[in-house]
């Protein structure tokens, strides 16, 4: 029998091992013929990046058993390593029941770390497969679990596999204590502290008996483990399983070397890897591909980013899309690209004339468009996504799903034009008349005569650079100068300023859109002759200091325009008043006696960091404040981020009306908020509430800076 | 004193108002004649004609001027110009009386005033172009003055004339006969017209508080031949279909005249209706940003100022 | 088939304003220039005709400056095939008549079956050209049309006339013209404004059309301007408070304007 088994422990390693090499050739192919993107910058901070983030799961600990899955997950983690050395023994003990590694095999330091490692995995995998039982998807509203449309099957397969390696372990130990303990060995006494007492029931039992016990545990060992690696060979799609070996590379390669997360600014478009200037338009050549319309077009690390996702949906359950009733989930999308990336890949790994011979089958799955009715996502999958950054912000393996979402729209806008109807006025407008809504230029100036103080317009007195005396250069936005509840920021902020004796000035008919809906639309081309057209007045005018009251413009001409050589110190206005309020320079004189809650806008928040400034400003000036549920970097979007608030919303139940519901239900009488658009869209919410008898009664939505007025003019 | 032709615009054999305002203005300018062109004439169309200063009325009425579209008229009129070299002619400045005059203007060779608001003894022309910014005087200088002349320019005044008829025919050319009208159809054919053509646009919003309340839209949008659109606000709550919404996520328009009720005048909304030509609003708040964009606002309940208007379209309509 | 689409380039009234080059100043003297929005119309329409007829042939003609080009390559974008540029500084300041006896003579004899426009140019709103070429030419004049049906060689449009709509046929060639929103004009792709850059212009002179110098530019004028002053921007509306006659308040005010 001996032979036997140890025949085919041989014959089924071999295979396995021989399976799971060739996969992981395979994958590397894949990778390879994705586009070029560099990201092997900072060396040794994306090493430390890898260690904090794999060590200290800084990218886990999402409430409320975060903090237990984060440890748990560590554990398995660790031990999935160290008692790989245990794989190693029961190969031995096929041989010899009496195998021990050599050197350490009787050391009691590693037998302690094995114990408790083992019944720390088995500990832990029990919490971990609690945890997914509990939240799998409920008949009744599957789309509430996070594990919606993962493949359960395989992440129970894993969790089992490792809890049935813990199991082994444990057993074999007991069969090694047992059989030490007949034999008279000294060693067991210090070796055995947590397995000893299972195998003191086991002392009774004849050396021959143990030495198979041995055998047939070790040979158990081998056949699950063996069996674990044949699964995840033959199913490369099998993220819970791969992510144990890509997450390494995923998150070495993520965008930020310093571990933040792929948000703000997006990424450039590419083409061959160098970022494209729409300027050199044409020395571009005529067949080319602009943004992502075939898998082969994108990058080798989104083709990574795709294996690697462990479906564990913690992108999707923050998704207003998704949590809205929308098709689009970035957990489903990803995977959905990663099965296509797989079903393909013999394809994609071809070269043109190998492509001409393989199975026709194949060939048309290959040419399965990405976007469409029938193609890999649908329209309004991709149209969905209001770029608002949570799924970025939670991914423990550091997905950049925005990037890739913006990639296909790209495609779609530039290539193919296939997109939203109305987003046709927002680009024509944009280019045509320099604002979202078509207005005339002349109007950027109107709300100034609606002030009683001076303000300055760049050009006036025939400057041609920012004087030396102006402190800031005051961006207003195409929001700022035309919508109605923006305006009134404007307005505010600027008395603000004029009231703490802060020089300002504005550009006037000088400034035009700084094109975030056009790039966040895809329409890279529109987006960088605007921010060619800013770039160029704000250098020529040498601005360095600018002002914001829109997030959106804020994350254009900070994060952004450095893309293209705008380089400028950018704030937000509520950090500038912040800053006024600490410094003195403007004091709240009677408190606001309402309950104020705060929305954090998506690209103030999570795609640039602003959290504590406008808490600050509406404690010093408000006398209670309350948060909502989902707050700071797990803000629910307001609905219009990613070009979506020229969109229709017409599926599931609008994101506006979820988050403002969640406002209202604060019962706070003001609902503060810090941009343009979160304003529009709150305050349509609230409106649409107030129609319902006694409902939402005098709440209101307003700009963090009218609370500050309200409070320092009283 | 010279003689100025004045094309007659006539709908269902009855002079338009634009018509009268053309012979008020040709008085001042020399001796006024009205041309007819197509059937339908009768003694009480001459007698309006004859009242505000027409000595002679020039009646083409065959049917065949009118089933072909503009240039049988300008071949009348050019062969009128041939005959009795008046000092000027003088058209109403609709779409297809510029059209018309455009087609004289190069029969006979002549330069080619549109959209004048005013026209001086020595037959220089006001224009207001640019959206009304800037205003030209302009001057022709070949062949005889052909001015298109806007609505309203002039109050009409009566001065008699003879309104002599003087029938005239000409033979068309095969050009002019080259297209042929086969179907005529009043703007609003079975119900109302399609929301992204119509001339006049009438909407509601959250003003109008329930579906039942868009009544009173309807009336006022068929007592006008109208569209009838609705704000986002409206069309969310159920008061009216989704594809009638107007605005930035929704139809653009941009008709000649837009009613805004109960409408506050977001920027969403204002983005698919800020090119109408005329645009009206009726809320009962006064701060309602629709009232920046609107050349006439009424500050009232809409359920008052509606239905009142179109009692009094239909009064004024006869 | 093959159609002209005659387009124009006008001065963008919502134009930003740029940075002087020398002294950085805003400059107010530029202003830039675009195709007419109206004209988009008639691209779209030209470019639908073709896509159903499986086939044809959309041909941009200009009259204009220099870069009056850039509009040309802007239609081209969208979808046209090639372009035909009249320039010669014989044409500037043509009139209306001058402007349509210059395209009569470019288009003459090119054999296009249909000749479009636009319902008028933003800057001029005259709204004549259209007339004045069909008359030139002897051509069946389908204008102001909101939908349009070719058929073998007869065309059939639904004019919105005066007084209703009008359905008007005629046998090809002939002039078209469409209104405003009578399509939804398509945004260029990516892919269309490179494309654009290779398609073909043919720039042609003055000399080359046959024009007679004399008949077009400013001495070729039949009208001109004596004088022009800006005037006021345009008053606020009128904001009247309703006493009971609100209603009636706006059937006078639409009486006036002579929307009734
Ligand atoms: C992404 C997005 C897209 C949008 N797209 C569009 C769009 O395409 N089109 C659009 O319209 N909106 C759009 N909106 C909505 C827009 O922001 C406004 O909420 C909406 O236009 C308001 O509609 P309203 O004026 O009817 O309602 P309100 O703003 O509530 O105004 C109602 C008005 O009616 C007046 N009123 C009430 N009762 C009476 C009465 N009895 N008589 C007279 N007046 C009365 C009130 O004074 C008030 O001014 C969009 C919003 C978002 C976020
Ligand atoms: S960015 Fe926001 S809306 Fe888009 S997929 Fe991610 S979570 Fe969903
Ligand atoms: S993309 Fe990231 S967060 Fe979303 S399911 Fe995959 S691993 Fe989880």
């Amino acid at each position: 029998m001996d032979v036997l088994v140890m025949i085919v422990a041989a014959i089924v390693t071999v295979i396995a091992v021989g399976l799971f090499a060739r996969t992981v050739v395979g994958f590397v192919r894949q990778f390879k013929v994705g586009k070029s993107i560099n990201r092997t910058d900072k060396p040794a901070l994306r090493t430390l990046t890898l260690l904090k983030e794999v060590f200290l799961a800084t990218r886990l600990k999402q409430k409320p058993v975060g903090p237990i899955v984060a440890v748990s997950h560590l554990i398995v983690l660790i031990a999935f390593g160290v008692l790989f050395f245990t794989l190693v023994t029961a190969y031995g003990q096929l041989i010899n029941p009496d195998f021990a590694l050599p050197l350490i095999g009787h050391w009691p330091a590693f037998s302690y770390l094995i114990e408790i490692m083992s019944w720390l995995m088995v500990l832990a995998i029990l919490i971990l497969i609690a945890v997914r039982v509990a939240r799998r998807p409920n008949p009744q509203q599957p789309r509430k679990s996070r594990f919606f449309g993962s493949t359960m099957w395989q992440a129970y397969y894993v969790e089992f596999t490792i809890l049935a390696i813990g199991i082994f372990v444990l057993a074999l130990r007991a069969a090694e204590y047992a059989r030490g303990s007949v034999q008279g060995e000294e060693f067991i006494h210090s070796n055995f502290p947590l397995t000893g007492w299972i195998g003191e029931n086991w002392t009774g039992l004849s050396l021959e008996t143990l030495a198979t016990l041995i055998l047939l545990l070790a040979f158990g060992k081998i056949l699950v483990s063996m069996a674990w690696f044949v699964t995840v060979a033959m199913t490369p799609t099998m993220g819970v399983a791969w992510h144990r070996f890509l997450a390494f590379f995923n998150v070495w390669f993520q965008r930020n070397a310093n571990g933040k997360p792929a948000l703000g600014q997006l990424e450039p478009i590419r083409y061959d890897g160098v970022a494209l200037d729409f300027e050199k338009l044409d020395d571009f050549p005529d067949d080319i591909a602009l943004g992502v319309t075939a898998m082969t077009d994108f990058s080798w690390k989104a083709l990574l980013d795709f294996s690697t996702c462990t479906e564990c949906g913690r992108c999707q359950s923050q998704c207003p899309a998704w949590n809205t009733e929308k098709p689009l989930s970035p957990k489903l999308l990803t995977i959905a690209m990663r099965n296509h990336a797989h079903a393909i890949s013999p394809w994609m790994t071809a070269t043109e004339e190998e492509r001409a011979h393989l199975d026709p089958a194949l060939i048309e799955l290959a040419e399965k468009p990405l976007v469409g009715e029938d193609g890999v996502i649908t329209d309004d999958i991709l149209w969905s996504c209001t770029t608002c950054g949570a799924c970025v912000n939670q991914c423990p393996v550091d997905i950049a799903h925005i990037d890739h979402i913006v990639d296909i729209r790209r495609s779609q806008v530039l290539v193919l034009s296939e997109f939203p109807t109305e987003l046709n006025g927002l680009f024509k407008n944009v280019e045509n008349k320099g604002n979202p809504w078509g207005m005339n230029a002349s109007g950027r100036n109107d709300w100034i005569s609606e002030v009683d103080f001076d303000v300055k317009v760049f050009g006036m007195d025939g400057e041609d650079t920012i004087p030396e005396d102006i402190d800031y250069l005051f961006w207003v936005g195409c929001a700022g100068a035309y919508e109605d509840r923006a305006k009134r920021t404007t307005k505010n902020v600027a008395e603000l300023m004029n009231i703490a004796g802060v020089s300002f000035m504005v550009l006037g008919e000088g400034e035009t859109c700084t094109g975030d809906p056009a790039r966040r639309a895809g329409n890279e081309f529109l987006f960088q002759m605007q921010a060619a057209q800013n770039i160029e007045v704000l250098n020529e005018i040498k601005a360095t200091k600018i002002v914001v009251t829109c997030p959106h413009c804020l994350n254009a001409l900070k994060r952004e325009y450095p893309q293209l050589g705008g380089n400028y110190e950018v704030v937000h206005h509520t950090e500038l008043l912040n800053d006024l309020v600490k410094a003195g320079r403007l004091t709240p004189v009677n408190k606001i006696d309402q309950t104020v809650t705060y929305h954090d806008p998506c690209y103030l928040g999570r795609h640039n960091q602003v959290y504590n400034p406008p808490r600050e400003l509406i404690s010093a000036t408000a006398d209670s404040f309350v948060e909502m549920d989902r707050n700071r970097d797990k803000s629910f979007c307001c609905g219009a981020g990613g070009a979506r608030m020229w969109m229709e919303e017409k599926l599931g139940t609008r994101i506006n009306q979820t988050r403002g519901d969640e406002a209202i239900a604060t019962g706070a009488k003001r609902i503060a908020v810090g941009c343009p658009f979160c304003s529009v869209m709150l305050n349509d919410a609230v409106n649409t509430r107030q129609q319902e008898p006694g409902r939402a009664l005098g709440v209101e939505v307003v700009d963090v800076s009218t609370l500050l007025l309200d409070a320092a003019k009283s | 004193m010279g003689e100025v032709l004045v094309l007659v615009d006539a709908a269902d054999g009855s002079v338009k108002k634009v018509t009268t305002e053309l012979l008020t203005l040709a008085q001042s300018l020399g001796e006024p004649s009205a041309v007819w062109i197509g059937p339908g004439y009768t003694d009480a169309a001459g007698a309006t004609l004859g009242e505000f200063g027409a000595q002679k009325v020039y009646v083409a009425d065959s049917a065949d001027y009118i089933n072909h579209p503009v240039a049988p008229k300008a071949e009348v009129l050019s062969k009128l110009v041939a005959d009795q070299s008046p000092i000027a002619v003088l058209i109403g400045s609709s779409p297809e009386g510029k059209e018309v005059a455009a087609r004289l203007a190069v029969r006979t060779n002549s330069g080619i005033i549109t959209d004048a608001i005013g026209i001086a003894p020595d037959l220089t022309a006001t224009q207001s172009i640019f959206g009304g910014a800037t205003v030209v005087q302009s001057k022709v200088s070949a062949g005889t003055p052909i001015i298109t002349v806007r609505p309203n320019s002039t109050a009409p005044v009566a001065n008699a004339g003879a309104a002599t008829r003087v029938d005239v025919s000409v033979e068309l050319s095969a050009a002019a006969k080259s297209a042929t009208i086969t179907n005529r159809a009043a703007a609003v054919k079975g119900g109302r017209p399609e929301l992204t053509e119509a001339a006049i646009v009438v909407s509601g919003g959250r003003g109008v508080g329930a579906a039942e309340g868009f009544g009173v839209i309807e009336d006022l949008a068929d007592s006008l031949g109208a569209a009838v659109g609705a704000s986002r606000a409206a069309t969310d709550a159920g008061y009216y279909p989704h594809a009638f919404q107007v605005g930035q996520t929704g139809k653009t328009v941009s008709p000649q005249l837009y009613i805004a009720n109960g409408i506050s005048g977001a920027i969403q909304h204002r983005a698919g209706m800020q090119t109408s030509k005329l645009i009206v609003a009726v809320n009962k708040d006064a701060e309602a940003p629709m009232f920046e964009l609107a050349d006439f606002g009424v500050v009232g309940d809409l359920f008052t100022v509606v239905p009142q208007l179109t009692e009094e379209i239909k009064k004024r309509k006869g | 088939m093959k159609i002209a689409v005659c387009v124009k380039q006008v001065p963008d009234s919502w134009a930003e304003k740029k940075l002087r080059d020398g002294d950085s100043l805003l400059d107010r003297d530029s202003v830039e220039a675009v195709l007419n929005e109206l004209d988009e119309y008639a691209i779209e329409e030209a470019l639908q005709i073709t896509e159903a007829q499986g086939g044809g042939e959309v041909v941009i003609v200009t009259m204009g400056p220099e870069r009056a080009g850039e509009a040309v390559r802007k239609a081209l974008s969208m979808g046209a095939d090639s372009g035909i540029h009249l320039v010669d500084a014989s044409l500037a300041g043509s009139d209306a008549a001058g402007t349509s006896y210059a395209l009569a003579k470019l288009l003459e004899g090119r054999g296009f079956d249909l000749i479009m426009f636009g319902s008028e140019s933003t800057d001029a709103r005259m709204s004549v050209v259209p007339s004045m070429v069909a008359e030139r030419l002897g051509l069946p004049q389908l204008t102001f049309a909101n939908k349009v049906e070719v058929s073998g060689g007869t065309v059939t449009i639904d004019r919105v006339g005066d007084y209703g709509i009008e359905t008007i046929s005629a046998a090809t060639p002939a002039v078209l013209g469409m209104i405003e929103r009578s399509n939804e004009p398509r945004y260029p792709s990516f892919k269309g404004i490179m494309a654009a850059k290779k398609k073909p212009v043919e720039t042609v002179s003055a000399a080359d059309a046959g024009i007679d110098a004399g008949a077009v530019g400013t001495s070729g004028s039949w009208s001109q301007v004596n004088s022009f002053a800006a005037r006021p921007p345009k008053a606020a509306g009128v904001v009247v408070q309703d006493e009971g006659a609100g209603g009636v308040a706006i059937a006078e005010f639409l009486d006036a304007q002579k929307v009734l």
